[in-house]
């Protein structure tokens, strides 16, 4: 049986998902860690993950021999390192102004 | 998380001097870029500064002139991207100069960092997900129901 594109919604509407984001919000963990927290079989649970990744909320690396599952943040760290970047970049400009400024006086 | 930057200066000089060197291109330059600024609501301008490929950054900045009020509050767009007009980055920079002592008190606000794709993200690292689920269950209650 081939697995159906599932949408974002229809992703989350199961609990099990819904509790691995919840495990993956707090830490990344591997693939057996998460396992652990549930009472169905491995595979079981490697499904959900598999449709959890398809939807694009969790990204999945292999570090040495386990595979971790990671939370998606990708869109919140790229807003995160704009906000950082111009928040020094207004910094150093602000004090180029009072550098000028000051030569004036 | 931080949503918007705000930084608060104070100068030795009147509003009117700070103005200038708000909106006069060749004042600009000196501290600030390069541009081809003025100060008409509506305006487009660029900005030019050095490029950031790690955040996916051209160093072009793309900005439209949103108020003047003169010695008082200037605010306009800011938008970048990586290149070839693609824009990742949509946000607004409003200065507000206010009169205090002998000089003026410089207010930069750069804000308006948003973006639905952000989202759920930010609402997962704040831990809001407790309001996701409240928000996940009305919206399955109607659809599944």
């Amino acid at each position: 049986m081939t697995q159906q594109a599932l949408d974002v919604f229809q992703v989350i509407a199961d609990p099990n998902r819904r509790y691995i984001l919840e495990l993956l919000s707090e830490k990344s963990l591997s693939i057996n860690a998460l396992a652990e927290n549930f009472d169905m079989s491995r595979p079981a649970v490697s499904k959900h993950i598999k449709a959890l990744h398809t939807a694009g909320f969790i990204s999945i690396e292999d570090i040495g021999r386990e595979r971790h599952c990671i939370l998606n943040q990708d869109g919140f760290l790229e807003l995160q390192e704009w906000i950082n970047y111009f928040d020094s970049f207004w910094k150093n400009k602000l004090k180029n102004l009072e550098t000028l400024l000051n030569k004036k006086k | 998380m931080q949503r918007d930057i705000k930084h608060t200066w104070y100068f030795d000089h009147a509003p009117e001097h700070i103005w200038d060197y708000l909106t006069k291109p060749e004042l600009l330059s000196q501290w600030l870029m390069e541009s081809d600024f003025k100060p008409i609501v509506g305006h487009t301008f660029m900005f030019n500064t050095r490029p950031k490929v790690k955040l996916g950054f051209d160093g072009l900045i793309y900005c439209e002139v949103l108020e003047v009020k003169p010695f008082t509050r200037l605010s306009y767009t800011w938008k970048g991207g990586p290149g070839k007009g693609k824009i990742t980055l949509d946000s607004v920079v409003v200065w507000t100069l206010i009169p205090k002592e002998s000089g003026t008190e410089l207010v930069l606000e750069h804000k308006g960092f948003t973006g639905m794709k952000n989202f759920l993200s930010y609402l997962i690292m704040n831990k809001g997900w407790q309001k996701i689920k409240t928000r996940l269950a009305v919206h399955l209650d109607k659809t599944y129901k």
